[in-house]
């Protein structure tokens, strides 16, 4: 099998997953990248995760109510699902429609929403937004249970279009005005939540959406230059009509799917990295009907997305479940999921809990020195534990080479890790190293040591940051 | 006279204990109870993998006055690997009491038997993992029989074994498969007067009934969410007059089946205030106002993870929930009527 092919399933692997085995490239570089891609694109297909298992050991996952048994229900989920796609547009959503513990402390609640996305995250937008204006946890986050028809609350209505949908401009231009704020909140009053059950003495029971008619603002909104007794489903439908609305969330998609780009705030006067890109994404957004898998098909498959490897940086999920996929631990229920899980927000992305509605800041603003350390010290941990079994699948393959050289060595682990690359210089500091201790002879005491030892520089690297 | 019996049994709501705690009067996560002596009982919290200090036996009584507490889980919270230290608990699963009193707790991920006094001192563990002789994995349901013998439920070696009160390995039955005898990640185990023994066989969706000898009796249950049918059972219990109990995971309720394994009765839950409830909200003046506004209370009715039953010598039957840090009371109450003519 061409080296290529691995490099390249790799990279799709890293970007509609979270990396993978080398034994699930070969594997799936054997089906072939385009049936691959519409493997991903179909999750339904593979099978779930056997919840009732998984509940019997994690009991606590049942309820699943604080905020830490759900980032490790994630984490978990991450690691070991069959469905890579599922859980990776699950991230990418809640990264935008951003929902967080630290005001609904519920977190059974936000896990309710973040399963909306894995049901709906790769279908209609138009329905996705639905689902997200009616989502109890979002209604509260941003305080449409606050909004009333006779005294709105602009919240919801404002990140609905600034944060969610169209964006503040393109192009240069504004897309909507402050009155189109107004509007749509109160094309949203009446949608509310019912009181949820508080904690004491047994536990929450989450709250549940409810549309509150007595409460609705039933007078004429004039909406993007539209004017009509909207409700809110009529202002979904008017947005996911937007050109703004389609560039909005193409740039979404290329940035996290693709090649970092400036930060969100920026988009309304910095053009796309790659406006050909784009125009294609927004393409197929209005030919399917604003569907997102059909434009996650078309990106998968083009050319940009292919010629972008290494184009972005880890997000700390990212960088986490990756290295966790290759060394393959936890992947049955186990003590200490807890501890795994909590290196996501030591890296600085607190799942279900993002320190703002704009979300994270992505691209080179995961990284400062502290979060580098981190990834380094966890990744550099993991892969040179030689009792986990990918570790023990990456040495024994390497030792299935015979007598190698250091040069071999470092070139094979770069491969068996996710076919990684790097800069000369720093390639060649490797070997350097790793070639103090003469070739490698598998068989000798201190041949696992030194390839771990290898594993371990490798993800050292700046390079092992990039996705 | 002449006495007729109706079959039927009806299950009178009768209180709820517990409350949502990781220490002190209340549970985390319970996943299993056992009674003892004169009106006590001893619940098992399995608690959160981040929270291992609420990871515990509570002693307390059926009018829920709490007596003490013993066998915490790890107190590094957060930090570090799990103590496997004498008397600590990572993943408890089980809990029986022997002809003395003492008791005896089961750790589905130490694979050990833990042992203490009726008032929760250490005193000895065994158990080695592995699948020989005597060997377990992920032990799941405890039970004594008559002879004061430890029936323990091998989970993930699909089998029961029995052993002595100090570990020493007797007898065997069971492996995996679901024909007659087999099982599938078995759960819950009791005996019944006559020392027969029933298993939650979990996976396979229905309950197994062997003789003391291991030979197999019965089964009853096939999967589904209809009268009679199961997802998931994990616990088993059998009244004195051989009537079956059921917690029915999957599908969040308790079945009643009669001793020849047809169906009875149901119930999805009757959860009522506890005592300890009512002094935390007592305590705590918002929180009865945050109960006042709340809408669909009645859901706190609902069983949630009824996940192990007992019914003691008083026919009262209590169903441990492990998503709702409660054990509601049932008293069983049969239909009969004596008499010949009105």
């Amino acid at each position: 099998m061409a080296n290529n092919d691995i490099a390249l399933m790799a990279h799709l692997m890293r970007r509609a997953g979270f990396g993978a085995s080398y034994e699930e490239l070969e594997r799936r570089a054997a089906a072939g990248y385009e049936a691959t891609v519409e493997d991903l694109l179909n999750p339904a297909n593979r099978p779930s995760l056997e919840m009732d298992v998984l509940e019997r050991r994690f009991v606590d996952w049942r309820e699943m109510n604080a905020l830490e048994v759900n980032q490790a229900y994630w984490t978990y989920a991450m690691i070991n699902t069959e469905r890579p796609l599922e859980e990776k547009i699950a991230l990418f959503w809640h990264g935008i429609f951003c929902t967080g513990n630290s005001k609904c402390e519920h977190g059974r609640q936000i896990k309710l929403q973040i399963d909306m996305f894995r049901q709906h995250g790769l279908g209609s937008f138009r329905d996705l937004l639905l689902g997200l204006s009616s989502d109890p946890s979002m209604i509260f986050y941003l305080d449409n249970c606050m909004s009333h028809k006779d005294a709105i609350n602009e919240n919801w209505g404002r990140e609905l279009l600034e944060l969610f949908s169209m964006g503040v401009g393109m192009d240069g231009e504004a897309n909507y005005s402050e009155d189109d704020v107004k509007e749509c909140a109160r094309a949203f009053t009446g949608w509310t939540i019912t009181n949820a059950i508080p904690r004491y003495p047994y536990g929450r029971y989450e709250a549940g959406f409810i549309y509150n008619p007595d409460d609705h603002d039933e007078d004429n909104k004039t909406f993007l230059g539209e004017t009509g007794n909207f409700n809110g489903d009529d202002i979904i439908d008017i947005i996911a009509r937007q050109p703004s609305t389609a560039r909005f969330i193409s740039r979404h998609i290329y940035n996290f799917f693709v090649a970092d780009d400036v930060q969100v705030p920026a988009w309304q006067n910095t053009p796309p990295r790659d406006e050909e890109a784009i125009k294609m994404l927004e393409d197929e957004y209005f030919r399917s009907g604003y569907n997102i898998g059909s434009m996650l098909r078309v990106l998968f498959n083009s050319d940009a997305f292919k010629n972008a490897r290494f184009a972005k940086v880890k997000s700390p999920a990212e960088a986490v479940i990756g290295t966790m996929r290759v060394v393959k631990d936890y992947t049955s229920p186990k003590p200490g999921l807890h501890n795994l899980a909590s290196n996501i927000r030591y890296m600085g992305q607190d799942l279900m809990n993002p320190p703002t509605v704009e979300g994270w800041h992505t691209g080179g603003e995961w990284i400062d020195s502290g979060t580098l350390v981190e990834r380094i010290n966890f990744a550099a941990d993991q892969v040179g534990n030689l009792e986990l079994p990918g570790v023990q699948d990456m040495v024994a393959r390497v030792g299935s080479d015979g007598p190698s050289t250091a040069e071999q060595v470092v070139d094979r682990c770069l491969e068996l890790l996710g076919a990684y690359e790097l800069a000369d210089e720093t390639r060649a500091q490797l070997i350097d190293h790793v070639g103090r201790g003469g070739d490698l002879i598998p068989g000798t005491p201190e041949f696992s040591q030194r390839v771990g030892q290898t594993l371990q520089l490798i993800v050292s690297t700046q390079e092992y940051q990039f996705a | 006279m002449t006495t007729t019996r109706f079959t039927g049994i009806t299950l009178q709501p009768s209180h709820t204990i517990g409350r949502a705690e990781f220490s002190g009067p209340g549970f985390r996560n319970p996943v299993a109870m056992v009674r003892g002596e004169d009106d006590t009982m001893y619940v098992v919290s399995r608690s959160y993998d981040y929270r291992p200090d609420g990871k515990r036996i509570t002693i307390c009584t059926l009018d829920e006055e709490y007596i003490g507490e013993f066998a915490r889980g790890v107190t590094t919270a957060g930090e570090g690997d799990p103590s496997d230290a004498d008397g600590s608990l990572i993943w408890p699963t089980a809990i029986a009491l022997d002809s003395e009193g003492n008791v005896f707790v089961a750790d589905e991920w130490l694979n050990r038997i833990s042992i203490y006094t009726g008032d929760g001192a250490f005193t000895g563990k065994w158990g080695a993992q592995g699948s020989g002789d005597g060997e377990i994995s992920s032990p799941s349901g405890l039970a004594f029989d008559q002879d004061d013998n430890l029936l323990l439920v091998d989970c993930d070696n699909h089998r029961v074994q029995k052993f002595t009160r100090d570990g020493q390995y007797i007898s065997q039955f069971g492996s995996k498969g679901d024909g007659d005898g087999e099982f599938n990640m078995p759960w819950g185990i009791t005996v019944d007067r006559n020392g027969d023994i029933f298993i939650a066989d979990w996976r396979n969706d229905r309950i197994q009934k062997f003789d003391r000898n291991g030979n197999f009796l019965m089964k009853f249950g096939t999967s589904g969410s209809g009268d009679g049918e199961l997802d998931r059972p994990t616990g088993v219990a059998v009244d004195k007059d051989g009537n079956i109990y059921v917690t029915d995971w999957g599908n969040d309720r308790l079945q009643v089946f009669s001793a020849e394994g047809e169906y009875i009765t149901q119930t999805t839950g009757d959860g009522s205030l506890s005592k300890w409830g009512k002094e935390k909200l007592d305590a705590n003046s918002e929180m009865w106002q945050e109960r006042d506004i709340a809408q669909g209370l009645e859901r706190e009715r609902l069983f949630w993870g009824p996940i192990a039953v007992t019914v003691d010598d008083d026919d009262n039957v209590f169903v441990v929930e492990s998503a709702r840090s409660r054990v509601q009371i049932y008293r069983r109450q049969v239909p009969v009527f004596f008499g010949g003519r009105l």
